[in-house]
């Protein structure tokens, strides 16, 4: 089990006497100072001597382009920064301009800076999210994940920083190497702790379905998970479900246990996503047990992903709690062919 | 007056004494370097014995000690240009092979979803405590514990059952 190795390795870890000692002599005698090695000056010269030592030794890719991302890669890989190669090749379609700045290739990973500008309208804002739609051209699986770091208002830019490991610790070789970008979100809609009205009272033993295709589970405690998940049968979405985007569909007791369906039609477009847990009346969370996504494959038109949440909240209880939830949803999507080639420079 | 000082930095000693590994495996696992926790160990406690704070029961005393080492680590996160001073390579506390693959997958996601595994499988915190100890919504704790689970169970592959 993941967990019991987790904590054999976290056992081994152990903050040296020294340090407890040098820390509990402070509680004896008042001492204030921190057991740094550089004591003998005061703060802002340490900083200015380092700030010159950065400016005029430490980092020659500084010199050759003096640049604000700079800043922001030093802000946000401290440790990394300094290998950080600048690439500065970019692409265009669709009205926006892809930037790869700057890039640091080590052993089976790339780390990979790059810019997004609207160029000819504000499709870009600060909830862009480029929905996992970046590749490297490499013929390994890979994983990878990316954060945007900044997004400046004034010139409608968003930098990413994208992190991509190549399966199997393979070291990425070549002379070039080619990143894509295909579409992103933006616009996004943030529904955080909204009340959903739904009368509790008259909530029943429901219909379930047997033909549905599941793509996906989740739980607080796996052991909460049983080996058969049944799903209630879909109906019309909710009126008063106080989302645009997403559908609550079903609401009803399978063996007792109370399920909730919210329903996305062409998620694969939207990334429109969220959770329901409920409250009592001291305001207490209480989560669902487990929740699967599945894909109904009756015969509709267009794809409807759903989720479904299991609580066990007896019906005799339901007068006590209310139903909230968070939710996201995507306004724009926005699709391109943007791709950079550019020389491969492994630093390692 | 001074037998009352005296029992205050006793207790100080011991809880010290007695969160120094929590506070340190925590340091490590969120910045993954002997280096910053040592740096991050200090911090916090310094903070802890300047502030003293009052608790209202040791629940209370263990989360603001979560709460402000995670704080530490981010600011320590932000002060770029003080790392850039230290040695990239470092020796790390792991002698197996097993314990040392782990620590390199682990280092491989981002610090915020290193923080809630080690909060929810090292201090076995439910998710609702994990959420009021960050002051994080709880979909986004249980959000944050899905993704990092999916990339362990990526990195791991079938080594851990995740």
């Amino acid at each position: 089990m993941f967990r019991d190795r987790y904590k054999h390795m976290c056992d081994r870890v152990h903050p040296d006497n020294d340090l407890i000692d040098h820390v509990l002599r402070s509680t004896r005698h008042g001492k204030r100072k921190r057991n740094t090695k550089v004591t003998f000056f005061r703060k802002p010269v340490i900083a200015v001597l380092s700030i010159c030592l950065c400016i005029f030794i430490a980092v020659p890719a500084l010199a050759a382009t003096v640049d604000p991302i700079y800043d922001l890669i030093y802000l946000v890989s401290p440790g990394a920064a300094q290998f950080f190669i600048p690439v500065h090749k970019s692409d265009e379609d669709n009205g926006i301009e892809m930037k790869v700045v700057s890039a640091y290739i080590h052993g089976n990973r790339a780390e990979i800076y790059i810019a997004m500008r609207d160029l000819t309208g504000d499709r870009i804002d600060d909830t862009i999210d480029l929905f996992d739609s970046y590749s490297i051209h490499r013929p390994f699986d890979s994983s990878a994940w990316c954060r945007r770091v900044e997004y400046d208002e004034s010139t409608k830019t968003a930098t990413f920083l994208i992190t991509i490991d190549e399966w199997g610790h393979k070291k990425i070789e070549g002379d070039k190497i080619t990143l894509s970008v295909k579409e992103f979100l933006s616009r996004k809609t943030f529904y955080e702790d909204i009340n959903i009205p739904i009368d509790f009272s008259s909530i029943a033993e429901a219909d379930t379905m047997e033909n549905m295709y599941m793509t996906g589970w989740g739980a607080v405690n796996e052991d909460d998970i049983p080996e058969h998940m049944t799903a209630l049968m879909p109906s019309g979405p909710m009126p008063a479900f106080p989302v645009d985007g997403i559908d609550m569909t079903a609401i009803g007791y399978v063996d007792g246990m109370l399920h909730i369906q919210i329903a996305v039609n062409n998620n694969l477009e939207t990334d429109n996503h969220g959770s329901v847990y409920f409250k009592n009346a001291d305001g207490d969370i209480i989560e669902e047990k487990y929740h699967f996504y599945f894909i109904d494959q009756s015969e509709q038109s267009g794809r409807i992903d759903y989720c479904e949440y299991v609580f066990d909240i007896q019906q005799g209880q339901m007068g006590d709690y209310s139903l909230y939830g968070d939710f996201v949803t995507s306004g724009m999507r926005t699709e391109g062919n943007w791709r950079v080639t550019f020389p491969l420079e492994q630093s390692e | 007056m001074k037998p009352q000082s005296l029992r205050t930095d006793d207790c100080l000693e011991k809880a010290i004494r007695f969160y120094a590994d929590m506070v340190y495996r925590l340091a490590f696992a969120r910045t993954g370097t002997r280096h910053d926790a040592d740096e991050i160990f200090q911090e916090v406690f310094m903070r802890y014995i300047r502030k003293q704070p009052r608790f209202e029961n040791e629940a209370h005393r263990k989360a603001w000690l979560i709460k402000v080492t995670i704080n530490c680590s981010k600011k320590l996160w932000s002060s770029a240009w003080r790392r850039k001073t230290e040695p990239l390579d470092e020796a790390i506390p792991f002698e197996t092979k097993e314990d040392i693959d782990l620590y390199h997958e682990l280092r491989q996601l981002p610090p915020k979803y290193r923080e809630v595994i080690h909060l929810f499988y090292y201090e076995d915190m439910p998710l609702a405590e994990i959420s009021r100890v960050l002051h994080r919504k709880n979909a986004t704790v249980r959000t944050q514990l899905t993704r990092a689970r999916a990339l362990l169970k990526d990195l791991l592959k079938e080594d851990y059952d995740v």
